[in-house]
């Protein structure tokens, strides 16, 4: 250890210290800082722990390195081997207790003086400190000393003790270990082996060796280069790791001849390399100049089963701090946590994390696993909708039967929790496009009644001739303002815009009082005002500002709008140009535009993105000339799909401009079940059949599937079959006689309200109807159920057990499931069966078939089958 | 807002995988103990294991579910370089009593010369189909041809890759626009700058797999790899764990431009990057709709991502590993537990960096 480089040691007991030392030794503290604030003059080691120091010790200069005696009395108790090979003894500790008092100061020192590579404290006897040296001629370089042992300056030449220490200190000098190994070598590293207390591994200059201390004179060994920093897995007493420079041996003592493995080679040399003590099979190992400690976690015993087999390696590298480290130390005793030093001895206190597997569940919860630990965590309900997933939105809407109003259209989006504007004017679109192909369908059949699907984009087109523009008078004001005639088509787009309503009345006030009613006051004086009425526009406004709920501005609003005047030049016009802009609502905005714009330039209002795209539309519709209107169109629809924007199936229809609209929304969101329910609200069948339709359904079932909601997926079915009777399923199973191989249900339908044939027999009286209880072909009998023994096709007695009252309460309780009991069922794999209802109260109490001698378990072979559809259990 | 909380898993070792099946009322674990674990959910919502086996002479590294019409079937992989198929099934004794349940190996897959490292089932509309990925760089894709046999399994495709593969992922994608595509990344750590996720693509024509895409950006080892469900999108995503969270999404360029036959042609944008983990990224996961992910990495902390509805991808959640909330864990950024207030923050890297997609 050079003065510049530190090291770090975790104290063995008390495992809240550790000490730093570079060229003094300093003791520190570690406090948990979760539920306090930082004491002054600690220092942060992490996001919840801080470091105070508590002692520094400077007494011992030249120190190459430290151990930490293992004993927990007395505590701070340091070996410290200096480079003229001594190795002393010091403590940090303040309690100065006497019966130790005489082990501080204590010097060991070797008959000649040379560095002092490394010390070993024996885990068994406490007493032993292992010191390796650099070599020295022909002399020892491992010497093991028993701290406890009397001092021997009779041995030692009285010349000797002179030179080497003061009078006072002559005392504390051992010169006599008590083993010399390792002659005419150097050591390197070493480390006592848990198995027992006499065994020494060293890493001698050209080899790892053995010592036995029962018998000194044989050691066991093996050539390697690998010969540094040895370490016994605490877990694993036969295992060991040795390095050279940049690759690590790992050895199994029991086959010593050869490493078990090698590690991928680092291309700078090793520092350090620790095995964690608080989790099996973990190395950790640092390289020069990184800031990187390298993990490898061997997760097998390294049994060795035959030669080819090798244990698994998860290599993985943590980052503790953004400097270099100089050096690291597992905790004792915490789990996977380690303190590391850079060199300027900035510390840095972390925990090397387990590596988390995690799934997502298909409902909104995520499970994963965190070493031997699982977690399941779950979205809290009660959240802020803005902030709730597409996956979570579906399936709420699903429950709330979003998508399946046909009648009412537009409350679909009061189904989808009211909060998202384009599913508002989505729906509404679709209500408005619904209701007026009743309409037209009605007065001339065949007509136009499928244009109105096709969106305002090719009801505009499809107009004949040139609408002429005439001038109209406002009303209340002395102006003329060129309006289009409007023609059938442009009728039906403000209809569809729900500008007016139905019939050839073109009159938008029953449109302004139901603005009016919900609140919508900026909207509809806006409205008001494109249809060239200024009082009512006024008057909305100063209604808006009375009722409380409106701004109080619109007031100040409704002002500026009664002073309009017509002249070009006037103060008013170049007030309002320049202020509007200023507006926080757009329909106050796009009045302003309106009023200021020069004639047959309306960008102001067609251009204002905030405003609704109904509302550009239909003024699009008032005011435009055919070829312009056209254009408007194509540009507005064509930033509507690009956007994904679902005002936009207005102008698109339930086209292929639609599926390509709509491709966009679910590309930005997801929400496959609007997709879906909306081309199934009318669109022609090559629509339906576009490959992306039929994806997207596909995709919403199956993700009905996956959340249980069996249910809403057979509804969304049916709902599906109404406008695309392809998607029906054919029957999928027929029930044959045994004996003429017919279908009996063959003759079952030819009966009137016998949709599931015998099933549903009830009450007979009627001769022309066959006996059930026969195949309808043949006349013999169906099989019997297995529990009452009576032929099927009869209705189910009362059931065992239940009392014959109790019967008749619950069948007039609940008819339907009466009518099921009825039901033939069989069990595929042993094929015997009964009636539904004897079938099911049987497995309520037995998990084998009613059959004697059959053992199948009927009711468990299908685990799917045992699901219960979450809608049932969720409100 | 997510709460977590603690399951007893009682796995002797570490747990490498966790899956769910179809419904999410069922859910495996895998773990260095040999062993799987089966577990499923009671209705009130608590998980019971009612499963345990030692399925491997090695770790387990992951566990997935076949599509429920195809039975209760497991895949499994293993160090131990093979993989398995079990089935459940309901046996002579009264083992459903006791709330256990019985699994038996149906098929051993011993392809492989070195460590099994993932398996998956292919999308249910492929049929019964599943691929596993070795260290030994080889994809291979074995099928059940008899739905109702699944002892017999044969090897149809073996992919090399050329790299140690750590990772597959099918493309979901149901679409008949889309042929069967498997993404695969490579967690070789040798120091060569090769892209580590090769995606490769079934060919009609020539029955074979063929690489389509290589995303030659992605050069560090890959972890963890993920299509998002597809959901009805024109595009794929694609999630990779790497020493960073990234998102990459493949629009298809339509058929009728690419000359037939050959390989589909890919519109690939990365639409997202964070190393808000500020370590490796370890796994990836997507919810049902692809529109949330889960990522873990070495920092301790599972992280939520989400996008806007301008395509921006944000942090929405952190978590630590054991369940607890980090601090400030509505805001991104100011977690980060490895590093303490000594060492200069990573301001920049922390808040993450988001590209946003681009449509042509």
């Amino acid at each position: 250890m050079s003065g510049t480089k530190p090291d770090i040691l975790w104290a063995p007991h008390q495992v809240d210290r550790f000490v730093v030392c570079d060229s003094e030794l300093s003791l520190y503290h570690v406090e948990s800082t979760v539920n306090s604030e930082l004491k002054a003059g600690s220092l942060r080691l992490s996001e919840d722990s801080a470091a105070t120091l508590l002692s520094i010790n400077s007494d011992t200069p030249y120190m190459k390195c430290v151990a930490w005696y293992l004993n927990y009395d007395p505590e701070c108790l340091l070996a410290v081997g200096q480079a003229n090979g001594r190795v002393v003894l010091t403590s940090l500790g303040q309690d100065h207790n006497s019966k130790f008092k005489d082990l501080i100061g204590k010097e060991f020192v070797p008959k000649h003086a040379r560095q002092c590579n490394t010390l070993a404290w024996n885990p068994l006897d406490s007493n032993w400190l292992a010191a390796g040296l650099d070599k020295h001629r022909a002399d020892f370089s491992v010497l093991i000393w028993d701290i406890c042992s009397k001092y021997t300056p009779d041995i030692v030449p009285m010349e000797k003790v002179r030179l080497s220490a003061g009078e006072t200190e002559t005392t504390l000098l051992v010169t006599k270990p008590l083993y010399e190994l390792g002659q005419n070598d150097a050591c390197l590293s070493l480390c006592w082996l848990p198995r027992d207390q006499k065994l020494l591994l060293a890493g001698m200059h050209r080899n790892l060796a053995i010592f036995d201390l029962r018998n000194t004179s044989q050691k066991m060994f093996v050539n390697t280069k690998a010969v540094q920093g040895v370490t016994v897995d605490p877990y694993f007493h036969d295992r060991v790791a040795s390095f050279y420079e940049g690759q690590v041996a790992i050895w199994d003592l029991r086959k010593f001849e050869k490493p078990v493995l090698t590690l991928t080679e680092q291309p700078k040399p090793l520092t350090k390399v620790a095995w964690c003590p608080t989790r099996t099979g973990l190395l950790a190992t640092l390289t020069r100049d990184s800031n990187i400690i390298r993990l490898y976690d061997m997760q097998h015993t390294p049994t060795p089963i035959g030669d080819e087999t090798e244990p698994t390696i998860i290599e993985r590298s943590v980052q503790p701090c953004e400097n270099y480290i100089a050096s690291f130390a597992w905790h004792p005793t915490s789990q996977n946590r380690m303190i590391v030093v850079t060199p300027n001895r900035t510390m840095s206190d972390f925990t090397v994390f387990e590596r988390i597997s995690l799934a997502w569940s298909p409902v909104t919860s995520l499970m994963w696993a965190c070493g031997r630990h699982l977690y399941e965590c779950t979205e809290e309900e009660n959240d802020n909708s803005l902030e709730k997933d597409i996956a979570t939105k579906m399936r709420l809407r699903a429950l709330s039967r979003y998508g399946l109003d046909t009648e009412q259209v537009w409350r679909n989006h009061i189904l989808a929790g009211n909060e998202d504007p384009q599913l508002k004017s989505l729906w509404y679109t679709l209500h408005f496009m619904k209701q007026y192909t009743e309409d037209i369908d009605q007065k001339s059949p065949g007509n136009k009644g499928s244009l109105v699907y096709a969106g305002i984009k090719s009801i505009v087109k499809s107009s004949l001739g040139m609408v002429e523009s005439s001038r109209h008078n406002w009303s209340g004001l002395d102006k003329q303002t060129d309006i289009q005639n409007l023609n059938e088509e442009r009728i039906l787009a403000l209809q569809l815009c729900g500008w007016i309503k139905k019939g050839t009345d073109v009159d938008v006030g029953p449109f302004l009082n139901s603005l009016v009613q919900e609140g919508e006051w900026e909207r509809a004086a806006a409205v008001a005002l494109f249809n060239l009425d200024i009082r009512r526009a006024i008057q909305i406004l100063n209604e808006g500002a009375s009722s409380g709920k409106g701004d109080l501005n619109l007031n100040v609003v409704a002002m500026a709008l009664s002073g309009y005047t017509d002249e070009k030049n006037s103060l008013w016009r170049e007030m309002c140009s320049t202020l509007r802009l200023q507006l926080n609502n757009p329909y106050l905005c796009v009045m302003f535009a309106f009023l200021t714009s020069e004639t047959g330039s309306y960008d102001g209002v067609l251009y204002e993105n905030k405003v609704a795209v109904r509302d550009r539309v239909a003024f699009a519709c008032k005011f435009l000339s055919d070829t312009q209107l056209n254009r408007y169109i194509e540009k507005l629809t064509n930033e509507m799909k690009e956007a994904g924007n679902l005002e936009g199936i207005l102008l698109t229809g339930l086209t292929k401009d639609g599926v390509d609209l709509m491709e966009s929304y679910v590309d930005r969101t997801g929400d496959v079940q609007t997709a879906s329910y909306c081309m199934l609200q009318g669109s022609p069948l090559d629509v339906l059949k576009d490959e992306r339709v039929q994806y997207w359904i596909e995709n919403y079932r199956n993700l009905l599937d996956a959340w249980r909601f069996w249910h809403k997926r057979a509804e969304f079915d049916i709902h599906r079959s109404k406008l695309d009777p392809s998607s029906k399923p054919l029957a999928q199973v027929f029930v044959s006689c045994n004996f003429c191989g017919k279908s009996i249900s063959y003759s079952c339908s030819a009966v009137p309200h016998q949709g599931r044939g015998f099933s549903q027999y009830g009450v007979s009286g009627s001769p022309t109807k066959s006996k059930v209880t026969s195949c309808p072909g043949c006349r013999k009998p169906l099989p019997r159920c297995a529990l009452c023994l009576i032929n099927m096709g009869t209705p189910v007695s009362s059931c065992p057990g239940g009392s014959k009252s109790d019967e008749k309460v619950d069948l007039s309780k609940d008819k339907k499931l009466a009518q099921f009991n009825n039901w033939f069922t069989w069990c595929h794999n042993c094929r015997h069966g009964g009636h539904a209802g004897h079938m099911l109260s049987w497995f309520r109490d037995h998990a084998e078939c009613p059959v004697s001698a059959c053992t199948c378990k009927c009711m468990q072979l299908d685990t799917t089958g045992n699901l219960v559809p979450a809608e049932t259990v969720q409100p | 807002m997510f709460v977590a909380r603690s399951i007893a898993a009682d796995h002797k070792d570490l747990i490498h995988d966790v899956s769910f099946d179809f419904h999410g009322r069922r859910m495996a674990t895998c773990s260095s103990d040999q062993s799987v674990k089966v577990w499923d959910k009671s209705e009130s919502g608590d998980w019971h294991c009612t499963a345990s086996w030692k399925t491997h002479s090695g770790s387990v590294w992951r566990v997935t579910w076949a599509h429920p019409e195809f039975g209760q079937v497991l895949a499994s992989c293993s160090f131990d370089r093979t993989a398995a198929v079990w089935e459940e099934i309901v046996g002579e004794s009264n083992d459903k009593l006791r709330g256990q349940s019985h699994w038996v190996k149906r098929t051993t897959l011993v392809d492989s010369r070195t460590s099994v490292t993932d398996v998956k089932f292919a999308p249910k509309h492929m049929g019964l189909m599943l691929a596993t990925c070795s260290a030994d760089g080889i994809v291979r894709i074995y099928e059940a041809p008899d739905v109702m046999n699944l002892s017999q399994w044969s090897l149809q495709h073996e992919i090399s890759c050329k790299l140690s593969c750590s990772c597959i992922s099918w493309n979901p994608s149901s679409s008949r626009a889309h042929s069967p595509m498997i993404a695969v990344g490579s967690d070789d750590s040798s120091p060569n700058a090769m892209a580590k996720v090769q995606i490769f693509e079934y060919n009609e024509n020539t029955r074979k797999y063929a690489k389509a895409e290589t995303l030659m950006t992605v050069t560090d080892p890959v972890h963890d790899i993920a299509f998002a469900p597809n959901l009805g999108r024109s595009f794929h995503i694609l999630a990779i764990a790497t020493k960073d969270v990234r998102i990459f999404t493949l629009k298809p360029v339509r058929k009728e431009l690419t000359s037939s036959g050959g390989p589909t042609k890919f519109e690939i944008h990365i639409v997202a990057q964070f190393d808000n983990h500020n370590s490796q990224v370890w796994r990836v996961s997507w919810n049902i709709t692809g529109t949330v992910l889960a990522s873990s990495g070495d920092d301790g902390c599972v992280r939520l991502w989400k996008a806007n509805y301008m395509d921006n991808w944000k942090c929405t959640g952190i978590l630590k590993g054991n369940g607890s909330p980090v601090n400030g864990s509505s805001q991104q950024g100011n977690a980060n537990p490895s590093l303490g207030s000594n060492i200069p923050n990573l301001q920049n890297s922390l808040n993450g960096s988001s590209a946003g997609r681009k449509h042509s």
